[in-house]
């Protein structure tokens, strides 16, 4: 709670910042040429669409490596060995790649378009930054899941064998159901991590809020706006993320009585 | 005159090739629909973005004019120094226009269309008070660049300058204004532009060196299609805004001082 308090007051201050160097600006540009808030305010509606797509790529990679995640983090508890070991070694090299690098192989190795039979299915550059990202997600479920099933007491395996469950019935209808509460903060957590891990497909020309923040910034080519509109982006940022965090936390109190 | 008949030369054998080779590219765009051009959005009054998102700029008109006579729409995708020749390379764009200079690494890689339309030459932004005069003078002192430029590596190996490069214009500019660079090596155009542009600003700067080795700013398609249609089409169509002064219009048009290059090739034409 305490250190949720205190992240209130890191937004406040952040606010603050803002108007701080936005004044300071002003000052600088005295000489006549629009004020700064005047010009962020039109640059607002794109940059805010640029946000839009981040929280897009970040909803549908989320979704892309938990359905990924949760296989692979099942198959690192296969029974059987070849299947562990090779889905424990997949989700070691996502969860320890570094993301940026993961970004590029998808940008350069993923084609532009696809020919499915006669459909042509263009792949456009967000797509592939969303595949990017949805990878090292997979790693990381996967552990989460791994994490999440290993830590229910044996016994809940040992009663459903007892009741004669076979190995799917007991994961789906006696382990997942109960991991799921302590895998919900870490996912959640991993998501901050990812909508936070957004502007990184900027580097590889998609136009999302990071992208058009820095054309913005060349069209008006004035170096007073480039610390104000960064610091509007992150508030943006601090704003979505704020929420989740706090939700997070919420969600870690209730299920940390109940184990 | 003599200039002439070798251009009328040239085309001639650029028709020739490319009825033998008969590669029509051009056919493919106008069944597409749509021509994809690879632009600047960072690079003000080159290439940029307003706040509708749309683009503009002297090589957006150009992108425009060139869809306009195939007949198609125009798309416009914003690359960079880096990554426009992968995207040509990929096939995501079917045509680079974006401040590109002409180099032999280059034209291995894409097809550089011939005559360049615009050319600048390499030349540093920095206080007045830095003192400046020559190439030399840059020894060991911070240089601000940008991410992929051909010309960091002579200024670095030439002259000992210590090139900190960064993604785009505006983080350059932040830096030389701060002072945590001495200068600002970057095309002698956009430097001369910048300088017109907001002269308050940078009252205290100048552009001080010899501009150094003229680069032709160049089109370029893929090189798969080095003797297709579009190339010949594109290199018909630079030789006409050379000949009827479209070229120095628009450069007018967006505030960029007179280059000579372009008199010169006006006057040649």
């Amino acid at each position: 709670m305490n250190a949720l308090r205190v992240s209130g007051r890191f937004g406040v201050g952040m606010m603050g910042l803002l108007l701080a160097s936005v004044l300071f600006g002003e000052v600088q540009a005295a000489d006549g040429s629009a004020s700064l808030l005047a010009t962020m305010w039109k640059w607002a509606p794109l940059i805010g669409q640029g946000f839009l797509l981040n929280i897009l790529i970040s909803v549908v990679a989320m979704t892309l490596g938990t359905v990924a995640g949760l296989g692979l983090g099942l198959g690192q508890m296969s029974p059987i060995w070849p299947l562990r070991h090779a889905a424990q070694i997949v989700t070691q090299f996502f969860r320890n790649a570094p993301w940026l690098v993961l970004l590029f192989y998808c940008i350069l190795l993923l084609p532009y378009e696809m020919r499915l039979g006669g459909l042509v299915v263009a792949m456009p550059a967000w797509i592939k930054a969303t595949v990017g990202l949805a990878l090292p997600v997979m790693g990381n479920v996967s552990e989460i899941v791994r994490g999440g099933v290993q830590a229910l007491p044996p016994a809940q395996w040992d009663s459903a064998e007892a009741l004669a469950f076979n190995r799917r019935q007991t994961l789906w209808m006696v382990i997942l159901p109960q991991a799921i509460k302590p895998m919900l903060p870490p996912w959640m957590n991993l998501y901050a991590v990812l909508i936070m891990a957004t502007p990184l497909v900027s580097v590889v020309g998609v136009e999302e809020a990071m992208t058009l923040t820095r054309f913005a910034l060349s069209a008006e080519n004035r170096s007073e706006l480039l610390l104000p509109m960064y610091l509007a982006l992150l508030i943006a940022f601090f704003a979505y993320c704020y929420p989740i965090a706090r939700w997070t936390a919420r969600l870690e109190r209730r299920f940390a009585v109940k184990l | 005159m003599l200039s002439r008949i070798a251009a009328s030369l040239l085309f001639l054998l650029l028709t020739i090739t490319t009825a033998l080779a008969g590669v029509d590219d051009i056919k493919a765009i106008q069944a597409k629909g749509v021509l994809v051009v690879g632009v600047k959005a960072d690079y003000r009054p080159w290439g940029f973005i307003d706040p509708s998102g749309a683009f503009v700029g002297m090589e957006i008109d150009m992108a425009n004019e060139i869809a306009k006579r195939l007949g198609v729409r125009l798309e416009m995708v914003p690359v960079t120094t880096a990554n426009r020749i992968e995207f040509l390379r990929q096939g995501r764009i079917d045509l680079i226009l974006a401040t590109m200079s002409d180099t032999p690494a280059r034209r291995q890689a894409a097809t550089v269309i011939d005559p360049p339309y615009y050319a600048g030459g390499t030349n540093i932004l920095a206080r007045k008070s830095m003192n400046f005069h020559r190439w030399q003078d840059l020894r060991g002192r911070r240089v601000c660049g940008l991410q992929g430029a051909y010309y960091n590596r002579p200024v670095a190996e030439n002259w000992g300058a210590i090139i900190v490069a960064f993604p785009g214009v505006p983080e350059a500019y932040i830096d030389l204004l701060a002072g945590n660079c001495d200068a600002f090596v970057q095309d002698s155009s956009l430097i001369a532009s910048t300088l017109v542009s907001d002269s308050a600003k940078w009252a205290d700067f100048e552009m001080p060196m010899e501009t150094f080795g003229e680069q032709a700013w160049v089109m370029a398609v893929s090189a798969a299609n080095r003797d297709g249609t579009f190339a010949t089409f594109l290199s018909r169509l630079s030789v006409e805004w050379h000949r009827t002064g479209h070229l120095i219009e628009l450069e007018k048009n967006w505030g960029i001082p007179p280059s000579p290059f372009l008199k010169t090739m006006h006057e040649k034409s």
